[in-house]
């Protein structure tokens, strides 16, 4: 392999690397050659122990092509402790040491490998407060979302970081292929550490240097990744796995998804609502997205006729050991009843669809008619705390490739969000301060009873005018 | 430059998936951590879950070391799951036993599925967040290690959920889980008066959930301290109100029972049951102390499949109380929320 020269800027103390520049790189770009210069000449304090003092810059030979980030011995000009006092010095990460005991992956050991200035958690632990500064959007021509800078509080550490973030593939699976890719990118550009997967469903790039964005971003889209998900528009929708390894789902989550990508990406990438809005997509109403709890939007799988009995399979499972007994006590409807030689029987009345016996029960499959619920409004902060999302639409069929139907109703909702929502108001709050009455009445659906929990109790109903006049005139 | 979208399922998926895709016909848990899906081929995909750093924090050197065994094992491709867990998925039959090997040499503890501890999530905390209040992956990794039985074998009444988030603003998803940690503010947010000119007084006075923040002035705003609820509601809007919290000041509350799936009693929130336990790093021993207490009341009365706030349900929050030794204070109970959407059904277990 070919190498090249390398020059890193790294603490005289411990080796943490800096900053590190190729050879030509210095030579041509000044605005490079400018900053080693500065950084060389200055007295700053290293992010990994805090020591203090001017950096050392050392040359190496390096293979060209893509390195795990590489840690450097201190060189031996450095007034460092004689090597053989090494293992009694003390450590200049305590709290990250202990936490990198055991036998359960550690976020801290993992730190360390990386450019991370490690000294930001370690003091944060030690202080018992974060050491992160207020942060926000970075404005990119040509990015409208999906770069956020987070500023710091100890500047003498770190200055303060950029991060993108990237749009999850489908079903969340990653070739190996690709995500060497975003290695090579994170090692190129970033701190080499990946936030793999947020709770919003994207992966997150840390660390990258704002003259180093533009680059960054070109690369991630030339290897075929999309950011975007920040900012007041759609975030990055999740969905569960679906037809590509579940056999209890109900529609194509991740076809409707890329449907969901062909059609709403510019609102992915361009914040236009009143405040942000979550989709996900889940396959049955076993939720394994948390739609019900986290999202805005939230598709859920549903089907109406009765779940389908292969009487045989169920019989040979309860012959091998399977506990039918319980699954029928804990059925929420109290719906299944076993006599073995009649077999399992399932009262269509009871039954509430809730997927618990074809989870247990291997033969009990969810029935044929199936579609998808609409429910909105569910959220975990916002003004008024966590809300559960709530029923908009109990039931369309969602029928590919491009799940017109179902896409139609999401946006005639966000046009009514966008339309009356104020300003950073989450669509749970929108909801509850226009009353959900009048939400309905907005959204132009049609009236079911799948709607309700109950009833109201009260006779406080609105009549408009109207409405009576026009009974007078019949 | 961006506008692509996501990549193509064709590119994403491994061949088994593909092959199969919406083909499945029955799962099965063959042991912890590994799960069967039987197709209509009459082939069977072995999946491996493996459990993640705290927050999926990853660096590239462990990666690369991950692709290189779903190079070997599982053609290339693995995914992560909603829970942050690794997935190899396709294992051949006879070679699961030696991934299993492989990765607890490298320190990824294969489990999390079924009646077991699910690998837990949580969000950045400490590492790169400027509102939290507490280091949810630190706790994270404390519990783990001290539930790393439950999380390696089968021996649950049902699956647990356990959570971590930094702030109220629930990034971690604590109220979504069976037991969940949510880091708490106590201190009010200071105000700076050089950085309120960059805000919009009206943005920020609205932003308050409670109407604590007043104009005091021309350019300048006080909080009423008799009425704030330390959501970081302003800290998020404006720079003028952060830093937030204090080494003293800031904690964690616990709270219990939250679920989405529509089985049992179906999706509910999670309860707070402690508002406040201090920050204590680097193992939280406070916290770990009540989760323990927690789980293990559950394992020894809940029925099976009964998730924690469904055995709560069961038996009433008095007895939850009683038997798990917690001391139940005022401020659990809750006069802040005045919503009125109980008429409205939040589940879809319909009736056609």
């Amino acid at each position: 392999m070919p190498t090249m020269e390398k020059i890193k800027l790294c603490c005289a103390k411990c080796g943490f690397v800096i900053e590190e520049y190729t050879a030509e790189e210095l030579a041509a770009v000044p605005r490079k050659a400018k900053r080693y210069q500065y950084l060389k000449n200055k007295s700053s304090i290293c992010p990994s122990c805090l020591a203090s003092g001017r950096l050392s810059d050392i040359r190496v030979n390096e293979e060209s092509g893509p390195v795990g980030a590489p840690r450097v011995a201190a060189p031996a000009s450095s007034t460092a402790a004689p090597v053989g006092h090494e293992e009694h010095a003390v450590s200049p990460t305590p709290m990250m040491d202990a936490m990198s005991q055991g036998r359960f992956p550690s976020h801290a050991a993992e730190l360390k490998k990386t450019k991370y200035p490690v000294q930001m958690y370690e003091q944060a632990l030690q202080k018992r407060r974060t050491q992160w500064g207020y942060g926000g959007y970075v404005s990119l021509p040509g990015v409208a979302s999906g770069v956020l800078v987070r500023s710091s509080a100890r500047p003498e550490i770190t200055k303060g970081s950029n991060f993108v973030r990237i749009m999850d593939p489908c079903g969340n699976f990653f070739s190996t292929a690709s995500m060497r890719g975003l290695c090579d990118i994170a090692d190129k550009y970033a701190y080499g550490l990946l936030h793999l997967l947020s709770t919003g469903g994207d992966l997150e790039l840390l660390g990258i240097p704002t003259e180093n964005l533009k680059p960054a971003v070109e690369e991630i889209t030339n290897l075929g990744f999309d950011i975007g998900s920040t900012g007041d528009d759609y975030r990055t929708s999740e969905e569960c796995i679906g037809p590509a390894k579940c056999d209890l789902t109900l529609y194509d989550t991740l076809g409707l998804r890329a449907a969901w990508y062909k059609r709403f990406l510019d609102d992915v990438q361009y914040p236009r609502f009143p405040h942000k809005i979550k989709c996900k997509f889940a396959g049955c109403p076993n939720d394994c997205v948390r739609g019900c709890q986290k999202a805005d939007i939230f598709l859920c799988g549903v089907y109406r006729d009765a779940p389908q009995v292969d009487q045989q399979k169920v019989a040979k499972w309860v012959e091998a050991g399977g506990d039918i007994t319980t699954v029928c006590s804990r059925c929420p409807g109290q719906a299944m009843q076993w006599e073995s030689g009649k077999g399992l029987r399932i009262d269509e009345d009871s039954c509430m669809h809730c997927m618990y016996c074809s989870n247990k029960v291997p033969g009990v499959r969810p029935g044929g008619d199936r579609g998808v619920a609409v429910l909105v409004g569910g959220k975990l902060r916002g003004k008024f705390g966590p809300m559960l999302s709530r029923v908009l639409v109990p039931f369309i069929k969602a029928e590919g490739p491009d799940y017109k139907e179902v896409f139609d109703c999401i946006e005639k909702f966000t046009e009514v969000y966008d339309a009356n929502a104020r300003k950073k108001e989450r669509v749970g709050d929108f909801i509850l301060r226009i009353g959900i009455d009048e939400f309905y009445k907005l959204s132009g659906v049609e009236p079911a009873p799948q709607l309700l929990a109950q009833p109201r109790t009260n006779f406080f109903c609105h009549w408009e005018v109207e409405e009576v006049m026009d009974e007078r005139k019949r | 430059m961006p506008g692509i979208g996501i990549p193509s399922l064709e590119a994403s998926l491994p061949p088994i998936v593909k092959r199969n895709y919406g083909k499945w016909t029955s799962h099965d848990h063959i042991r912890p951590g590994v799960i069967k899906h039987d197709a209509e081929s009459g082939e069977a995909c072995y999946t491996v879950r493996a459990a993640m750093p705290p927050n999926a924090r990853v660096s590239t050197p462990t990666m690369r070391m991950l692709c290189g065994l779903a190079d070997e094992f599982s053609e290339g491709f693995f995914r992560v799951t909603q829970r942050n867990s690794i997935e190899f998925v396709g294992v051949p039959v006879g070679r699961i036993e030696e991934l299993i090997a492989r990765l607890a040499g490298h320190g990824f503890p294969v489990g999390g599925t079924n009646r077991s501890l699910h690998n837990m999530t949580c969000c950045t905390g400490y590492m790169h967040c400027h509102l939290a209040a507490t280091d949810p992956a630190a706790i994270v990794k404390a519990i783990s290690e001290m539930l790393i039985k439950e999380y390696e074998t089968d021996c649950l009444p049902a699956g647990l959920k356990i959570s971590g988030s930094g702030c109220i603003n629930n990034c971690g998803e604590g109220s979504c889980a069976d037991i969940g940690i949510v880091g708490v503010h106590r201190d009010l947010p200071p105000i700076n008066a050089e950085k309120l000119k960059g805000c919009e007084l009206p943005l920020v006075i609205s932003v308050c959930p409670v109407g604590a923040i007043k104009p005091k002035g021309p350019g300048m705003v006080e909080i009423d301290p008799k009425k704030c609820i330390h959501c970081p509601a302003c800290s998020v809007a404006c720079a003028a109100f952060a830093p937030i919290g204090s080494a003293n000041g800031d904690g964690v509350a616990i709270v219990v029972g939250g679920k989405s799936s529509n089985t049992g009693d179906g999706p509910a929130l999670a309860k707070m049951v402690i508002p406040y336990l201090p920050n204590n790093p680097p193992h939280w021993p406070e916290v770990t102390e009540v989760v323990r207490k927690i789980v293990d009341t559950w394992v020894a009365n809940a029925h099976r499949d009964e998730r924690v706030g469904e055995w709560i349900n069961r038996i009433g929050w008095e007895k939850f109380y009683q038997r798990t030794g917690l001391k139940m204070s005022f401020k659990v109970v809750d006069g802040y929320d005045q919503r009125s959407l109980e008429y409205v059904r939040s589940n879809v277990r319909f009736r056609w």
